[in-house]
């Protein structure tokens, strides 16, 4: 069925009020994990997508006998559950629009974006917004990670400061109270804010070292899933990203193990604290710039 | 028709067929094929397409001393109702950029059919023969080309990880308009790839020819082709190690890593400076 220039809804149900929750891949891929485990374990329907060609390069030709059968591009897609409590609706972007050959989508496509998905937010009634993505912190791996949130009104900053093991991000040590956060998962929020949106975003930690590598961080993605299924007042069954986590925990400490020990030693020094806080600015300079020396030289190698 | 679209000359085409190439494709495929149709058939340059939304306009490249900058152009042959699009391929706003080009084809030009040309990097000989492969827009265009020694039956994938090609995005997008359109594909050596490949380019020019009645009688590549096997048999005769591993291609067994290496450099580096 089609609604309005370049959004494709496949049906148009009754939400009441519904809350929208968005995530697109980023670092750790932490947010995108978060909101298809959630769809997943809410058993959400698909319920319409944003067209692709204006914003990404297909990623899947299919020729069937010599006559070019279809072009595949990156999916953007809504789904809505009605839950006892509160009715949702989810987006999940497979890529963020890149282009300018950048990483993460910025400037007229992001914003484009952006207000299409806000497009279909508004269409439902929606009142509040949710992202989720990375937190990069002076944190160890073996740690939980925790939650930063912010938000487009002090008012939600107080009622998200409530929930179990979550900060703002004003709160992080060292940190200062100004901040960005980078990509889609961040720019959304901020149309929110100017659409007139409620916004919360909640970013789960990863630690720094780990931030490039292309791997996912699923224990963020349980901490943020976690504040979620608080927010929401539903039942999330953990195991498949708890399942992950412990996989991953596998590949995680083989990287580890090719840190230098001296960079390990630094880094261990945070767990045996368990406060982040702890680390001096000496340190945390000291790490960044020869963790930056190890995949500077990972990077050489894989080129020869 | 477009502010990104800047018309120089109104040309009087009449359902013409479009030619699409990309520069910088192995084998120099496109611009050559390109370019000996607009020379051949006195074609001239009647449209634009603006770059500052396609291309990252922030400096210049430099090659050998000589400024590149992105062109998209369109050229018209009018004796022959042909039209010719060589372009550098976008960097960004890929559907968009796609779309002009079948804008002006199809509103201005109303061409009836379009072919885009491409090479495939292979791992044979130069001296085995070339086999075409397209790919066409729908079973009508296949039936209609069916004809000609280019439709090889091809079932293909994009496999994990990898990304079309332009040319699949542009038939995709001139499928979706209606518009009758085939790629044409031309293996090229590896060891060709950075040099000129005139057997390739006059393989896509005689099918061309034959198609549109061009009326091509094509010596002149002829003799291209033959120069290029003679230089090449001069470094296969100059150098045994050369020899052989061509030889080994020849005989369908699999190069090492080195050996293709070596291969390229050497051939690439003659040709280029034989060229010169």
């Amino acid at each position: 069925m089609g609604w309005a220039v370049g959004i494709i809804l496949h049906s148009e149900p009754e939400l009441e009020q519904p809350d929208m929750i968005v995530g697109w891949p980023g670092i750790g891929n932490i947010g995108v994990l978060t909101v298809d485990t959630l769809r997943q374990q809410i058993e959400a329907e698909e319920l319409g997508e944003i067209e692709p060609w204006d914003y990404f390069y297909p990623n899947k030709v299919i020729i069937r006998g010599s006559v070019l059968h279809d072009l595949e591009f990156p999916t953007s897609k809504f789904y809505y559950k009605r839950l006892a409590n509160r009715d949702l609706l989810l987006f999940i972007g497979e890529e963020q629009p890149s282009g300018h050959g950048r990483m993460y989508a910025e400037g007229g496509k992001a914003y484009e974006m952006a207000n299409r998905v806000l497009d279909v937010a508004e269409k439902f009634g929606c009142r509040r917004i949710y992202t989720s993505g990375a937190a990069v912190a002076l944190t160890h791996h073996s740690l939980r990670s925790r939650v930063w949130a912010v938000a487009t009104e002090k008012r939600l900053l107080a009622e998200m400061k409530g929930y179990a093991n979550t900060l703002l991000m004003s709160e992080v040590e060292g940190r200062g109270d100004v901040g960005n956060i980078t990509g889609l998962n961040g720019l959304l929020i901020g149309v929110a804010k100017k659409r007139g949106f409620e916004g919360v975003c909640l970013m789960g930690e990863i630690p720094d070292y780990l931030s490039r590598v292309p791997f996912p961080y699923p224990k963020a993605s349980q901490s943020v899933l976690e504040m979620l299924a608080a927010i929401l007042g539903v039942e999330v069954d953990m195991s498949a990203l708890s399942d992950m986590t412990a996989q991953m925990e596998g590949v995680i400490n083989n990287v580890f193990r090719q840190f230098p020990s001296e960079v390990r030693d630094r880094i261990d020094q945070r767990r045996r604290e368990a406060q982040p806080g702890m680390i001096t600015e000496e340190d945390e300079k000291w790490i960044k710039e020869h963790i930056d020396d190890f995949f500077h030289r990972e990077d050489g190698d894989k080129g020869q | 028709m477009n502010e990104k679209v800047h018309f120089l000359t109104r040309p009087e085409l009449h359902t013409p067929t479009m030619v699409v190439g990309w520069t910088m494709d192995a084998g120099r495929l496109g611009r050559r094929v390109t370019d000996y149709l607009v020379r051949k058939l006195g074609g001239q340059a009647f449209c634009e397409i603006e770059p500052a939304d396609f291309f990252p306009l922030n400096g210049v490249a430099i090659v050998n001393d000589i400024v590149f900058f992105p062109e998209s152009r369109f050229y018209a042959c009018p004796e022959k109702d042909l039209v010719v699009f060589l372009s550098t391929p976008p960097s960004y706003e890929w559907y968009q950029f796609l779309s002009l080009i079948l804008d002006v084809a199809q509103d201005y030009c109303h061409v009836r059919e379009i072919y885009t040309v491409g090479s495939m990097i292979a791992m044979g000989a130069h001296t085995a023969r070339r086999q075409f492969f397209s790919t066409m827009g729908s079973p009508e265009l296949k039936m209609e080309l069916s004809r000609y020694d280019l439709t090889r039956e091809t079932d293909f994938e994009t496999p994990p990880g990898g990304r079309p090609t332009l040319n699949s995005f542009f038939l995709w997008v001139a499928k979706r308009r209606g518009i009758p359109s085939a790629n044409l594909w031309i293996p090229i050596p590896f060891y060709l790839v950075s040099a000129d490949d005139p057997e390739a380019y006059r393989g896509v020019l005689d099918f061309l020819s034959d198609r549109l009645n061009l009326g091509f009688d094509l010596a002149d590549l002829d003799e291209q082709a033959g120069l290029q096997n003679e230089r090449i048999d001069h470094i296969r005769a100059a150098q045994p190690e050369i020899d052989s591993i061509i030889g080994k291609l020849e005989r369908g067994l699999r190069l090492s890593e080195g050996e293709g290496e070596k291969l390229a450099k050497e051939v690439g580096d003659f040709l280029r400076e034989a060229g010169d």
